[in-house]
């Protein structure tokens, strides 16, 4: 076989920046712990680099045209994570992972090479999207069967169950179900867009979709919320809610569904504040942390001091008090960078996760269909809601959900999903310009 | 179609994270300091806990408060009961009071005195040291003031007019500051001993001591009669020499002179009335002053509103005195003429605290220029073996302002020179005498000063009083003023006027290097 070398340089250079920004976010941690001037141990720095770069080498050789912005700013996101993480490793339990006691930090490490690997595979080895697109109902039965399985067999972690037990890790199926769900709701509404946009149902001003169009998706959809919730995993709910209401909107245009879309989630919001304790709990603790600021507002009172502590400069990678806060390498990492990384830290994280929201939804515009333009608008929506979900709950904007941020908190289902959605997206962008290539007559040897 | 609604679900995209980003700033801006100022915020625990405190010095390097950090636990340790009050106490248990929770940043190292290294600091996250504090007391007075009022119930405050420094400031009953600023868990019993006791030990009387003032009001009366022109060193009135003896009628309400003892009435101008503490008089000083002038000058001397011993939000809070019943805006309107009479000799609703009449016998001393006061000196770097004496960086100095203007010098040097004669003088020997300095061995300075014995309610004995000032000769500059009060002390020749001068002349002991 012949290599197809297509040189990524843009990629490159900015992969380049990590080589700074990572190993002095080790080092300074180091030198706050040790109050000693040295570099500290660097093995885990070097080799997350070292698995950038193996990415962006086999993106190379496989003569990958995707997007190139998309790696290094998810590496950047990242890294910043493994440093928080690394300067958190002290103060949390190590943990067990394959047979190795092993601190958050070398875990997470290890879930990236297996996230960035699933990306590669995704981005490099999904030729066409037949395999997502013609076995959409395929994938809900799986999605819907993992669920299933969970629901039955799973365990519960802090009252939610969410995970299932596989021998030496265990993994959260709600996180790839989450993907499932996207590549199925792509696949129907590419499918029955015409349809779907026609307004056939006028009820007042109103104009109502054809319904029968969207039952099998509105059940499919309405079976996996009714599991999330039963769960007691709010945080996932809502977020499948957001994506598929902004996919909606997405193929139709129609605001009127998302309006809709919208009072059936207030309504429903508001039955399940006065059917469900735990909900209400969730919802007076966001309404005032403080009145049990010992007990049930603990975790989220500990968040804000932590981010009135950083202030605008923040206290300085390893010299804030980020372990006050209960759950903070998952639920609160977020709270904890804005404390040592400051209010100018946790603005450049956000401006991040905005650029890979904006590089997502350029995808989108670009494909050149409207099922991967859909998939795309999926991901982007899952990824970038994910992190305002979870930030909006760390900044007290919106009641507490225990979902992850994105490539920063540490779990391996959280990062193992959300490298497979940049492998789409990868995947999608690098079509996406093949294609726009052969229109224009230039062959790949032609370059 | 999907790429016009992609472009428009970016631009809500943005919008919410423009939202979350505000939010961001809110907890990390502007909210942020009242978080951090919270009780239950961990890092005010942690660092309270493990913090180790900036030494107090005195004024002259001796060790007041000190801290040390054993098992991760910050214990203080306090040299002095005599500074109890103004230095107060850090407890990890009861809080902070004092000097230590005005200065309470600057001690455990969370702000440095200048804003600026401030803001550098925290941009860099520099983690500041703790630093220390050198009072303007001297350790000798206070020792010395507190052991004149032994077992009695008072306060002693003495400064320096010219600086506004506080040389002594002790409050009796007090109390022991070292074993509840220790281990939390070990600090309640002392605690509950030390409020079991008569006395409330834990009332700075200096400060927070709001007591009737009796005659030594009359020293604020006649400085803002002669500075309004109102009355003058040789004013008169033809009427007193018969109400001495039938009494002064004001709206039909009779103010009696106190008993005068051999002394037959005259008709005596300022210094002899003084001397003798003459009610009638200054009840006639104060109607010819009138209300409005009598709560103006009351307002420009620090009367009728919550004053501090230094500046800004390092004041350490001195309770309001009261020149009438106290309104909505410190002192209330006065209701009629027999409240005013009373009231320019110190008795009717007039509360004072010993803090606000060392003030009055300081602006007196200064020439009419009120000092502001401060008791702590500078501010400095931590001293890492504070026996071996403070630091040599001073950070800050502290700077009392100059003081203000309240009376024309002309008005204070005639309120001066009848106060000498009150003490000094052939009929003040017999009432303030006791106060002269000259008594107690500084042989060439002149006193002046004034009693006052605070009648209170029926069956309780009178608060004594003394304030003063020496040396107080012609062209003599003195160095220090004082107001010493004796709960239920009896009068004040007898028991506030001896330990002024004492204390004063110690003072004079002390600094002329004998």
């Amino acid at each position: 076989m012949r290599l197809t070398l297509a040189w990524r340089w843009a990629e490159l250079r900015m992969l380049l920046a990590l080589a700074v920004l990572v190993p002095l976010g080790f080092v300074v941690t180091h030198i706050a712990r040790a109050g000693v001037l040295e570099a500290g141990p660097l093995t885990l720095p070097v080799a997350y680099l070292l698995l950038m770069l193996v990415a962006h080498g086999l993106l190379v050789v496989s003569g990958h045209r995707g997007d190139q912005l998309m790696l290094p700013l998810v590496g950047t996101i990242g890294g910043i994570g493994l440093v928080m993480l690394n300067r958190l490793a002290p103060d949390l339990e190590k943990t067990q992972a394959f047979g190795l006691q092993l601190d958050v930090a070398q875990t997470q490490m290890i879930w990236f090479s297996g996230g960035v690997l699933a990306m590669l595979v995704v981005a490099i080895g999904l030729r066409d999207d037949g395999l997502l697109r013609h076995y959409k109902y395929t994938w809900a039965a799986i999605g819907i069967g993992l669920l299933a399985f969970t629901a039955l067999f799973g365990y519960d972690v802090n009252g939610a169950r969410l995970w299932i037990d596989l021998g030496p890790v265990a993994i959260q199926p709600g996180e790839l179900i989450k993907i499932i769900l996207v590549v199925f709701i792509a696949g129907y509404l590419a499918d029955n867009r015409a349809l779907l946009t026609e307004a056939s149902l006028r009820i007042g001003p109103i104009r109502v979709p054809p319904l029968p169009y969207l039952l099998p998706m509105l059940a499919l959809f309405g079976a996996v919320m009714l599991v999330v919730v039963r769960q007691n995993d709010l945080g996932q709910a809502l977020l499948l809610f957001g994506i598929f209401l902004t996919m909606l909107f997405v193929a139709t245009g129609r605001r009127s569904y998302v309006l809709i879309g919208l009072l059936l989630f207030v309504a429903g919001a508001y039955l399940a504040y006065r059917l469900f304790p735990h909900v209400a709990a969730r919802v007076d603790i966001w309404i005032d942390p403080f009145a049990d600021a010992q007990g049930s507002g603990f975790q989220p009172v500990r968040g804000l001091f932590a981010l009135a502590r950083g202030g605008l400069f923040g206290e300085g990678l390893g010299q804030g008090l980020p372990a006050t806060i209960p759950y903070v390498h998952t639920d609160f990492i977020f709270a904890a960078i804005a404390e040592e990384l400051g209010l100018v830290g946790a603005f450049a994280l956000l401006a991040m996760f905005l650029m890979l929201v904006f590089r997502g939804l350029r995808v989108a515009v670009l494909a050149r269909d409207e099922f991967s333009a859909l998939l795309a608008v999926g991901v982007t929506t899952s990824l970038g809601l994910q992190s305002l979900i979870i930030v909006a709950g760390n900044l007290k904007l919106i009641p507490l959900t225990g979902i992850t941020l994105p490539f920063v908190s540490y779990g391996g289902s959280s990062i193992l999903a959300s490298f497979l959605m940049i492998g789409l997206l990868l995947s999608i962008s690098h079509r996406t310009t093949l294609a726009a290539e052969r229109e224009q007559g230039i062959g790949p040897d032609d370059r | 179609m999907i790429a016009t609604n992609v472009r428009r679900l970016a631009v809500y995209l943005l919008l919410a994270f423009v939202v979350v980003s505000g939010g961001l700033g809110w907890w990390q801006v502007v909210d942020a300091g009242a978080l951090n100022a919270r009780a239950e915020n961990p890092q005010v625990i942690a660092a309270r806990r493990s913090a180790l405190r900036g030494t107090i010095f005195d004024a002259n390097g001796q060790v007041l408060a000190s801290s040390q950090v054993l098992d991760g636990i910050s214990r203080r340790t306090y040299t002095d009961p005599a500074f109890s009050h103004v230095i107060g106490y850090a407890s990890l248990r009861f809080g902070t009071t004092g000097l230590e929770r005005v200065y309470d940043d600057v001690l455990t190292g969370r702000a440095d005195p200048n804003p600026l290294r401030d803001l550098i600091n925290d941009i860099m996250a520099r983690r500041t040291e703790p630093k220390d504090l050198t009072l303007t007391i001297d350790r000798r007075l206070q020792d010395f003031a507190a052991a004149q009022l032994g077992a009695s119930a008072g306060a002693i405050v003495a400064i320096d007019p010219r600086t506004g420094e506080v040389l002594a400031m002790t409050s009796t009953p007090t109390f022991d500051a070292t074993p509840i600023s220790g281990v939390p868990a070990d600090a309640g019993p002392p605690m509950d001993a030390i409020t079991a006791r008569d006395g409330d030990p834990l009332v700075d009387r200096a400060r927070q001591g709001r007591y009737v003032p009796g005659s030594i009001m009359k020293i604020f009366t006649a400085a803002s009669a002669l500075d309004a022109g109102v009355i003058t060193p040789q004013t008169t009135f033809p009427d007193q020499p018969d109400q001495e003896s039938s009494g002064f009628v004001v709206d039909g309400f009779t103010i009696r002179e106190h008993d005068l003892g051999n002394l037959q009435p005259d008709l005596w101008p300022l210094s002899p009335a003084l001397q003798v503490s003459s009610n009638i008089f200054f009840a006639h000083v104060g109607l010819d002053l009138g209300a409005e002038r009598f709560l103006q000058y009351a307002r420009r001397f620090g009367f009728c509103e919550t004053t501090g011993i230094g500046t800004g939000s390092r004041a350490l809070p001195v309770s309001a005195s009261y020149v009438s019943a106290p309104g909505d805006d410190g002192c209330g309107p006065i209701s009629d003429d027999v409240e005013l009479a009373s009231a320019a000799f110190g008795q009717a609703q007039v509360t004072v605290t010993p803090v606000q009449m060392s003030l009055l016998a300081a602006t007196i001393a200064n020439g009419g220029v009120m000092p502001g006061l401060t008791a702590v000196r500078d501010v400095r770097a931590h001293a890492t073996d504070p026996s071996a004496g403070p630091a040599d960086t001073i950070l800050e100095r502290t700077s009392t302002g100059g003081g203000s203007r309240v009376i024309s010098a002309a008005a204070a040097q005639a309120t001066r020179s009848a106060m000498v004669d009150a003490v000094e003088g052939e009929l003040g020997t017999l009432y303030a005498g006791q106060g002269a300095v000259k008594l107690y061995g500084i042989g060439d300075a002149a006193t002046a000063g004034k009693t006052g014995t605070a009648q209170r309610a029926e069956g309780q004995a009178p608060h004594s009083w003394f304030i003063g000032f020496a040396p107080a000769q012609e062209g003599g500059d003195p160095a220090i003023a004082i107001a010493v009060l004796v709960e239920g002390g009896g009068s004040g020749s007898g028991l506030a006027a001896p330990i002024g001068g004492r204390v004063m002349a110690e003072w004079l002991r002390l600094t002329s290097g004998g």
